[in-house]
């Protein structure tokens, strides 16, 4: 049931519970092929998250070639947030990780959109299943454009079920 | 679905309410002891009642009073929406002075607001759809079970099946066993009828083994097929073949791990899922016998499933597991002594962790900081 390393797979590494339980909301949908996604415990803050993928994570990008990790953190409110966290990602890798997360915190955009973290990820994940952009164009997530585009292309091709 | 459960002078249920109101799934945590499997215990009571065990001796014992205060009545009241109808059925039992076994004080089923029968100690009022009668029915006996049924759209046979189909589980591998004489879909709590299960889910459902199928080649990739083989007149045995690069190996279900048991329930429980409307699931400890690995996915795949259609509840202490339950569908359960009765909140209340979301989980449940 964990996902083959040597097939293409994703590891979403949050930034703390609030991201982890968008996340959990993400894989919801059924028609996500949920044994390739793995969502590791909360790194505690967006430096660790930083910290953790280079420990944990980095040390295995070369030989698991198929592996994305998405680094799931919090903006707070500063445009820079993501140029900043990809400074300490090694160039090689950078087509493999992707930076998302909502500008400001995830407990400011449910207080906006008036629902739960899980009820917000399971959207996110429908509106990428169904190639819509309602929720993911809020002014709170619509700092993830480019990364966004990125991601959404590879997980429609490796991630959706085709039955 | 279950929308809420009322239990008092039960074990350490007093004044005890449950409330699960359009939650599709939910995960129910607390220290050894808060009441998790008490809470079990009284659905299970529920599912025999549902299963045909009407003697309220094979029920309840004299031990379960809460705090051996036998003087007050034992009371029980479940709500279940069904096909849009909230069925509410209440069950009191008390033991009068000089009496050895607990008898029924009060039974009554109201369906949106309609009486269907009600009952004080052995008297029986039922309402039928065109009359009502009353009859006496012995007070060591439950009701429900034996009023005989209009039809299989009386709302007494639809609780009492929607109360037999209930899976109660809290599996041990061990016992768990592919070998079968009969048919069934109505596993019992340890798993020990597993064989059956399986036999009784292909018989009244063939479609489902394409369900299982589905499942099982997801979380283990060389697992084939599950052959259900005749060893004799009246028996059966399950065998999986595994294949990989042409090799083939066949395996006896009793020889498979206890994890890989547990993935095979899984897939029941999915197949179950698929094709018994408004199925009710509680798993106590899910993460039980499986990988840190495996834990993650397994229980994602029951919430996902569960989402859309009947309702999944799981009890656990493993973090792994509540990581995967939101704030919003995890309860606490506690108790400050063995002499106080268990209180419940759900996480997203608990003053103490207003700042839940920022916190380490890990952290939270070693220090015990998950409780009020």
């Amino acid at each position: 049931m964990s996902p083959n390393r040597h097939r293409p797979h994703i590891i979403i590494l949050p930034e703390d519970r609030a991201n982890e339980q968008i996340a959990n909301g993400f894989i919801f949908n059924n028609s996500i092929i949920v044994n390739n996604i793995q969502i590791i415990p909360p790194a505690g803050g967006w430096i660790k998250v930083i910290e953790k993928f280079n420990l944990d994570l980095l040390p295995t990008m070369q030989e698991y070639i198929n592996r994305i990790v998405v680094l799931l953190i919090d903006f707070d409110n500063n445009s820079d947030r993501l140029k900043t966290v990809k400074q300490d990602i090694p160039e090689l890798y950078l087509d493999r990780v992707f930076v998302l997360g909502v500008f400001t915190e995830p407990e400011e955009l449910r207080r906006d959109v008036g629902r739960s973290f899980e009820d917000i990820g399971t959207a996110l994940a429908n509106e990428c299943f169904e190639g819509r952009h309602d929720l993911w164009v809020h002014n709170l997530l619509d700092n993830n454009r480019c990364e966004l585009e990125r991601f959404a292309s590879v997980f429609r091709t490796n991630f959706i079920r085709l039955d | 679905m279950l929308q809420r459960l009322y239990v008092h002078n039960f074990r350490c249920l007093e004044n005890f309410e449950l409330s699960l109101k359009e939650m599709s799934t939910a995960l129910i945590i607390g220290k050894n002891g808060s009441g998790k499997s008490t809470i079990a215990n009284v659905l299970e009571l529920f599912q025999k009642i549902g299963r045909g065990i009407t003697r309220v001796g094979k029920l309840v014992e004299l031990t379960d009073f809460t705090a051996e205060r036998s003087d007050v009545p034992i009371r029980f009241e479940v709500e279940v929406l069904i096909d849009a109808k909230l069925y509410k059925y209440l069950l009191v039992l008390d033991l009068p002075k000089n009496f050895e076994e607990l008898r029924v004080l009060e039974e009554e089923l109201v369906v949106s607001g309609k009486l269907i029968f009600s009952r004080k100690a052995g008297q029986v009022k039922r309402s039928l759809t065109k009359s009502e009668t009353q009859f006496i029915v012995d007070w060591h006996f439950i009701a429900l079970p034996i009023i005989h049924n209009e039809s299989e759209n009386d709302p007494i046979y639809v609780l009492k099946t929607w109360f037999s189909r209930m899976l109660i589980l809290a599996p041990i591998p061990k016992l768990m066993s592919g070998l079968s004489s009969g048919a069934s879909i109505e596993p019992n709590r340890d798993c020990s009828n597993f064989g059956e299960w399986f036999s009784g889910l292909l018989n009244q459902f063939p479609a489902s083994y394409t369900e299982m199928a589905k499942h099982f080649k997801e979380i283990m990739t060389d697992a084939d097929v599950i052959e259900n083989e005749i060893v004799g007149k009246d028996s059966k045995s399950m065998v999986v073949r595994f294949e990989c690069e042409n090799k083939e190996l066949r395996v006896k279900f009793e020889n498979l791990s206890d994890g890989e048991k547990c993935f095979f329930l899984s897939a029941l429980v999915l197949a179950s899922n698929k094709h018994i409307p408004s199925l009710f699931c509680l798993w106590d400890e899910p993460d039980n016998y499986l990988s840190l690995t495996e834990i993650g996915q397994f229980v994602v795949s029951l919430r996902r499933s569960f989402k859309t259609r009947g309702q999944f509840i799981a009890t656990s202490h493993n973090a792994e597991v509540i990581r995967k339950f939101s704030t919003e569908n995890t309860l606490v359960l506690y108790r400050n002594s063995h002499l106080e009765p268990t209180l419940i909140k759900y996480v997203k209340d608990l003053e103490l962790n207003s700042n839940f979301d920022k916190k380490d989980l890990d952290i939270a449940l070693i220090l015990g900081d998950l409780t009020p």
